[in-house]
């Protein structure tokens, strides 16, 4: 058990961070399960106890009676310091254990900048970072979430991963420990990996070797493991409603950046936005009853004292029933403060209104993401929005009260000419001038973000090269020069970072050596602005003899074979084909919930289907 | 008038969280706890609670107290029951009263705090003694309170009520104090170690120390004995 002096707690900033003890925190004694399982998010405490993933599987793990699953996050620089400093081994919050005695570890992979966190947690752990030097009595490491869909600049820090949702598979994999280890570890090591690789879900890197051809592109992935599958599809839930949801989520005592009960109403969106990986990722589209999240609403609020529900989903407001639900909750939790808020909302009056009777009295400012600035460009991402819905969207919200809206855009989308960039100007503008028109005075605040647009393997965009820093950095000032009105702030990503991310996205397994450099290098927390060294990264790169636009600038012919197709949310390849030269065309495709299906293959591929109540009560 | 008053505990469990927190963690205990809160009129009600006395992170006390507001009439035994069962393993509730009368704030009541201090030792204890007997003799110590802000100079004697006790072996000091609470400031045990430190040549780390408030009162009397 690891035990912190107050030397070193008071030392460091939010000390709670470190220190559990938190209300609903489970806490088993090790010596009468058969399986530990640490679950990480390698960010802060802050960050990582906000993510509704982690708060799943450690509810689903827990409630197995033969297994103990413990929180672990990314301790921040100063505490990292100290651990170091005093030898301090990277610990669980629940018992304060040492994670490399835990079985497992499991990480939570966001986004692709938080990898060296990632290496950075094993490091402190004491546990191997080359999963082929972990040796019989390692921890082993399993990697999970949305960076599943391309594992391969990571695959070599990895046991296996998890593809897909993971509430069921990790159970099976939970399971598949305890037997193994009652057979007195058959096999070793490699044995366990057998028996997992049997699993629908699940990949394990070490059984695959990637093939490069004469001009290192990628050739071919080698199966070298007879019980490793040809192409590991992801894991999907069928019954929403059937599945077990959290129910005693763990009630941090610290500010945390959800600080709030996510009720999640439904998984997947298919309105088929074409830079969009979480669309395709998680389809097809499943709600839960309304029946079934009135009860949950009621379990949460009395088993952790919230007052506040955010009704979560990747597109909340597409809930067929939400305007029910919504009367439904409010009118239950009447009397006992509770406050409701819905984290993305639809272009349209319908989400105005509602957003308008969930924020009574407060109005905090409202979020629309047309993510491009002409109608051109918006039909080239299948963004179905219309500027006239923008404009009835933001009249609506001024009638109603509202006084500041943010505009999210992205910048670098593919097809894109200094008109489209230009476009986010005008249309921020008009915004602008709609208020004086609605309300007959100044004093709106419109807050446009531009992103850097990265595309992603398994999207329609995955060919296309991205664009080169340089011309980020141009289209940002263009925009700049092209923003005159004092009620519209301007905020850009830092390009380089998009830059990065882009190459890890789209990289293969010979990025490896690139990450665990920029790590030793001192790479860590890349995700956070203050920390970020691009340097680390570019000279990391450079040692390693990489070049990062082989990456991400490089246009891929559609025969290309792509180094991330073994590990599948089950998408067919020609639907991602024929949404890259519809989008080239300008053609928009419709949502398969409500219009026709396009055939993107993963309800027959995987054997689901989709779940829409209100279609049903039709 | 539907007011009570808990003398409850901030333990080894919760030491490192901040008031703000423990604010918030009692607040959500009485949500759990389905006891009916009564809250404040306006734009952003919040529930009707006070605190005596704010307590740093890093301190844990044996004896906190709290008014808290209930709209319905509740009986104390299930006030007590309800709100203890939901608390977190470091916040145990030890008491808690119904008052009916109008009551002055407790923030207005509270006068005293006594300290229980455990900090290693680095030297000599006989250092750590002589240290403590020139703080205890001197009439007037100044500290320099340094927030992100300002820079205040403080004078620390006006605020003890006695003189501080140490008792200790070679490894382990145990400081005892008692630090009167004004409407006008008080100092933190905290800074009186960093004082000893600095200005007295009391070979401790201050960051080591273990500080527990044993008892906050007003008038000479505990403030859960004041309603």
């Amino acid at each position: 058990m690891v035990k912190l002096e107050p030397a070193v707690l008071q030392a460091v900033s939010k000390p709670a961070r470190y220190t559990g003890n938190e209300w609903n925190a489970i806490k088993k004694d090790h010596s009468k399960v058969a399986c530990t399982f640490a679950l990480a998010l390698p960010d802060v405490y802050e960050v990582g106890m906000s993510n509704l993933g982690i708060k799943i599987l450690y509810e689903v793990l827990n409630k197995r009676a033969d297994t103990a699953a413990e929180r672990v996050f990314a301790p921040w620089i100063d505490m990292e310091a100290k651990m170091r400093e005093q030898d301090i081994p990277l610990f669980s919050l629940e018992t304060f254990t040492e994670i490399k005695d835990f079985d497992l570890i499991g990480f939570s992979l966001q986004y692709e900048m938080i990898y060296t966190n990632m290496l950075n947690m094993l490091d402190l752990a004491h546990i191997p970072l080359w999963s082929k030097d972990r040796s019989n009595t390692d921890t082993f490491v399993v990697g999970g979430g949305p960076c599943v869909y391309n594992t391969e600049p990571i695959s070599a820090f990895f046991d296996f991963f998890i593809i897909g949702e993971g509430e069921e598979v990790i159970c099976e994999v939970a399971a598949a420990f305890c037997t193994w280890k009652r057979e007195n570890r058959k096999g070793g090591r490699n044995g366990f990996l057998q028996q997992v690789a049997e699993i629908n879900g699940v990949y394990v890197p070490s059984f695959y070797e990637p093939v490069y051809d004469e001009a290192e592109l990628f050739k071919e992935i080698k199966i070298i493991d007879e019980h490793a599958k040809k192409i590991v599809y992801k894991r999907v839930v069928k019954d929403m409603d059937a599945i077990d949801f959290v129910e005693k989520p763990v009630v941090p005592y610290i500010d945390i950046v959800h600080d709030r009960i996510m009720l999640e109403l439904f998984r997947g969106c298919s309105r088929g936005c074409r830079f969009c990986q979480a669309g395709i990722a998680y389809r097809p589209v499943r709600e839960r009853t309304e029946k079934r999240l009135k009860d949950l609403a009621r379990k949460l609020i009395d088993t952790t004292g919230y007052d506040e529900i955010s009704l979560t989903s990747l597109s909340s407001a597409d809930y067929s029933c939400l305007g029910a639900l919504v009367d439904d909750l409010m009118d239950e939790f009447k009397d006992e403060k509770v406050s409701f808020s819905l984290p993305s909302l639809r272009i349209d009056s319908f989400s105005i209104d509602l957003a308008h009777k969930m924020q009574k009295v407060r109005k905090s400012g409202l979020t629309f993401a047309p993510e491009a600035g002409t109608q051109r460009l918006r039909d080239v991402i299948n963004k179905g929005v219309t500027e006239e819905d923008l404009i009835t969207a933001a009249s609506a919200a001024f009638r109603q009260g509202w006084k500041s809206v943010k505009l999210y855009f992205m910048i670098g989308l593919p097809t894109e000419t200094d008109e489209d960039v230009i476009g986010i100007a005008r249309l921020a503008q008009r915004v602008v001038d709609l208020y004086k028109e609605v309300k007959g005075r100044r004093g709106v605040k419109v807050t446009v973000s531009a992103a850097c647009f990265v595309p992603k393997p398994y999207t329609p965009f995955q060919w296309f090269s991205q664009n080169s820093l340089e011309e980020f950095e141009r289209k940002q000032q263009l925009l700049k020069e092209h923003i005159h009105d004092r009620s519209i702030q301007f905020n850009y990503h830092d390009a380089h970072v998009s830059y990065l991310e882009g190459a890890i996205a789209r990289g293969d397994r010979r990025l490896a050596k690139v990450i665990h450099q920029a790590w030793q290098d001192g790479a860590k927390f890349d995700g956070w602005s203050d920390q970020f060294k691009y340097e680390i990264w570019i000279k990391a790169f450079e040692k390693c003899g990489i070049d990062p636009r082989f990456y991400n600038q490089r246009e891929r012919t559609v025969t290309e074979r792509l180094p991330w197709e073994h590990t599948s949310p089950g998408v067919n390849k020609e639907f991602l084909l024929r949404e890259y030269h519809r989008a080239l065309k300008g053609e928009l495709t419709e949502d398969c919930r409500h219009g026709e299906c396009s055939a993107c293959g993963i309800c027959p591929n995987l054997d689901v289907k989709v779940v829409d109540w209100g279609k049903k009560n039709e | 008038m539907n007011k009570f008053r808990i003398e409850i505990t901030k333990g080894e469990g919760i030491r490192y969280i901040s008031h703000l927190d423990y604010a918030a963690l009692i607040e959500r205990a009485i949500c759990r706890s389905g006891l009916p809160a009564a809250y404040s009129e306006g734009f952003n009600p919040h529930m009707k609670i006070a605190f005596a006395s704010a307590l740093a992170v890093g301190v844990t006390s044996d004896a906190e107290y709290m008014d808290i507001e209930l709209a319905k009439p509740v009986c104390q035994p299930e006030f007590f029951d309800r709100l203890k069962e939901n608390l977190p393993e470091g916040a145990k509730l030890l008491k808690a009263k119904q008052f009916e009368e109008k009551h002055k704030a407790l923030m207005a009541e509270v006068d005293l705090a006594g300290y229980e201090i455990k900090v290693p030792l680095h030297g000599a204890l006989v250092e750590a003694l002589k240290a403590v007997k020139k703080y205890n003799d001197e009439a007037e110590v100044f500290y320099k309170r340094v927030t992100p802000k300002k820079m205040r100079e403080i004078e620390v004697k006006q605020y003890m009520k006695s003189d501080i006790q140490l008792q200790g072996n070679d490894d382990m000091l145990i400081l005892h104090m008692q630090v009167t609470i004004t409407s006008s400031g008080s100092i933190k045990p905290g800074e009186i170690l960093e004082l000893l430190k600095d200005s007295f040549g009391m070979p401790i780390e201050p960051m080591e120390a273990l500080i527990n408030r044993q008892t906050l009162s007003g008038r000479g009397k505990p403030l859960i004995d004041l309603v």
